[in-house]
């Protein structure tokens, strides 16, 4: 897609001038519903609960939802197995994404492209019907159950509707992302310089460590940060897959927004969430601006 | 890292173990899905089922509440696809070839929605949307799918028309063509089959769209993931499931034989950052 920004030519002189307010009533409504559904929302979660109304009527600063959620055992033991969840999850992806991504990066033919196209598909896998597919190969009397029991092992304590059974999903539902924003990552380290270091007699892990590694960082904390975002507030997997005590944020919101009806309980766990990810998203946003500015 | 040191000659065993380990675990559970729709009756614990069939696929194709999801999802995603189209191809065209004030700043604005984890932004709207009375009808779903469809469907189609070969269109122009004759000659010709890649993305990915519909459109919008989650979680017919999920990868598959354009040469996963 970037290659394409590259080949812009500079607007033709004589519409720039006649055409100047008719481009910008062309990208109103998108940008009115980017205002309107994206930042207005954000911004509202933000004020709404920290400028609530006081049982007088008196609008003014109060922090108490916020004083709430971290001294509430439940609320707190929710955040942990989110924050759980997602280290877990990032760390999964890089160990199994990063051997797959150097290994298709240096080689050709066509079992790498068997592999890549298997590491892509989970890509077009709605998570629903992984969830499905989740229970019926892990869960009790599952898959791995019945072929245990063929070769007279016992069963397994099944991942299913405990912290490990959304890990396994999320990570499955990932590593199409991951191998990609890696693999491309190592398209920009040049033959070359592997080439010259092995010369010199680097073994494969040095040549890992001290030509490839610093060259990749940036995409492997783009990697990071795309799948933390992506984790951090996951439903759907977390939803189906996980206990329902503790919950991932994901779930808990939307149990305290709609079954709870508490709109006040749920945005001050949004803007708690938010508050974990910025980082991560500033990041992830100024990364994917630069590589389109280019 | 041993395919660093491989040469052409020797038998590539780390990609044989990638192979064989990446097709238990991503084919393998699909395929198991796959054998429990054709399935009607596997006990545990069997390898294989007793007894195969479609007499699951009429129980499942006669449900009424299959038939209504089914028409409401596609129905959606038509419109939240229309709509998308009707607003963003032109503002695609501006960012592509107009000049107006603030115009990086605001095309760069579609990536706030990347900034914040998605299902907190999520909920942050249905606290809006329930001020609104939006909440639990057609149209606030379709809000929050359209929002979700903005950022490909502006960003990929600039990209189709910042691509198409400005000579020919002066040349065009130099012969007396006016600028929507160049357009519909010229321009839309070039630029089509990314545009309507990026539109069967959309239309799929709102197919599949689960948090928002759950979220905002519970408990009267049953989309069919929405339909899914409960079979997943109250129906105890397992084939029922596995029938709706071989039905619903349908477009999933179509999409993957488009993206293919869309996705090749990591052009994709540097639009992700990479």
């Amino acid at each position: 897609m970037s290659e394409f920004v590259e080949r812009a030519a500079p607007p033709l002189a004589e519409t720039a001038a006649s055409r100047r307010p008719f481009g910008l009533l062309l990208v109103a409504i998108p940008v009115f519903l980017v205002i309107w559904l994206v930042i207005w929302p954000a911004i509202n979660a933000i004020s709404r609960t920290i400028w609530r109304v006081d049982a007088d009527g008196n609008t003014g600063f109060d922090l108490s939802s916020y004083a709430f959620f971290f001294s509430d055992r439940y609320s707190l033991d929710n955040l942990a197995v989110t924050l759980w969840t997602t280290m877990v999850c990032a760390v999964l992806l890089l160990v199994i994404c990063l051997p797959i991504a150097l290994y298709l990066r240096f080689s050709q033919g066509r079992l790498p492209a068997y592999v890549q196209a298997l590491a892509i598909l989970p890509m077009f896998v709605p998570s629903i019907i992984l969830a499905f597919a989740f229970i019926r190969v892990l869960g009790p009397n599952g898959m791995i159950d019945i072929l245990l029991n063929a070769v007279g092992l016992p069963k397994i304590r099944t991942p299913y509707l405990t912290p490990w059974g959304p890990v396994i999903g999320l990570v499955w539902d990932n590593i199409p992302l991951t191998v990609l924003i890696l693999l491309s990552g190592l398209g920009s380290v040049a033959n070359q310089f592997i080439e010259a270091a092995r010369d010199v007699g680097a073994n494969a892990f040095r040549v890992f460590w001290h030509i490839i590694l610093p060259r990749i960082s940036n995409s492997i904390l783009v990697a990071l940060s795309f799948s933390v975002l992506g984790i951090f507030s996951s439903f759907t997997l977390p939803y189906l897959l996980g206990p329902a005590s503790p919950e991932m944020l994901g779930p808990f919101m939307q149990r305290t927004l709609r079954d709870l009806q508490d709109p006040i309980g749920a945005m001050t766990q949004a803007v708690v969430a938010f508050g974990f990810c910025i980082l991560f998203g500033l990041f992830y946003v100024r990364s994917v601006a630069r590589n389109r500015g280019k | 890292m041993t395919s660093l040191t491989r040469t052409r000659s020797r038998i590539d065993w780390s990609g044989i173990a990638f192979a064989i380990v990446l097709t238990l675990l991503i084919v393998g559970p699909l395929v198991v899905v796959a054998t429990w729709a054709f399935t009607e009756v596997w006990r545990y614990p069997n390898i294989i089922p007793q007894k195969f069939g479609f007499r699951f696929w009429g129980q499942t194709l006669g449900r009424p509440d299959v038939w209504n999801a089914l028409m409401l999802s596609l129905k959606l995603s038509t419109v939240v696809t229309l709509l998308s189209a009707l607003i963003c191809l032109p503002a695609a065209y501006a960012f592509a070839r107009m000049k107006f004030p603030g115009r990086d700043i605001l095309f760069f604005s579609f990536l706030a929605g990347h900034a914040f984890p998605k299902f907190g932004l999520l909920v942050a709207i249905a606290a809006i949307f329930l001020q609104l009375n939006l909440i639990g009808t057609f149209w606030g779903v379709v809000l929050i799918q359209l929002v979700g469809t903005l950022m490909f469907m502006i960003w990929i189609p600039v990209a189709a028309f910042q691509a198409v070969d400005r000579r020919m269109e002066e040349a065009a122009r130099d012969v007396g063509a006016s600028p929507l004759r160049v357009f519909w000659s010229i321009t839309l010709p070039q630029a089509g089959p990314t545009i309507f890649a990026a539109v069967l993305l959309s239309f799929v990915g709102t197919f599949y769209e689960t948090e928002g519909a759950w979220l905002i459109g519970a408990p009267g919008i049953r989309t069919m993931p929405v339909l899914m989650i409960s079979y997943i979680n109250n129906q105890m017919v397992i084939q029922y499931g596995a029938v709706l999920s071989v039905l619903l990868w349908v477009p999933s598959f179509i999409a993957l034989m488009f993206a293919r354009r869309v996705i090749g040469g990591g052009a994709f996963a540097r639009g992700f950052g990479g």
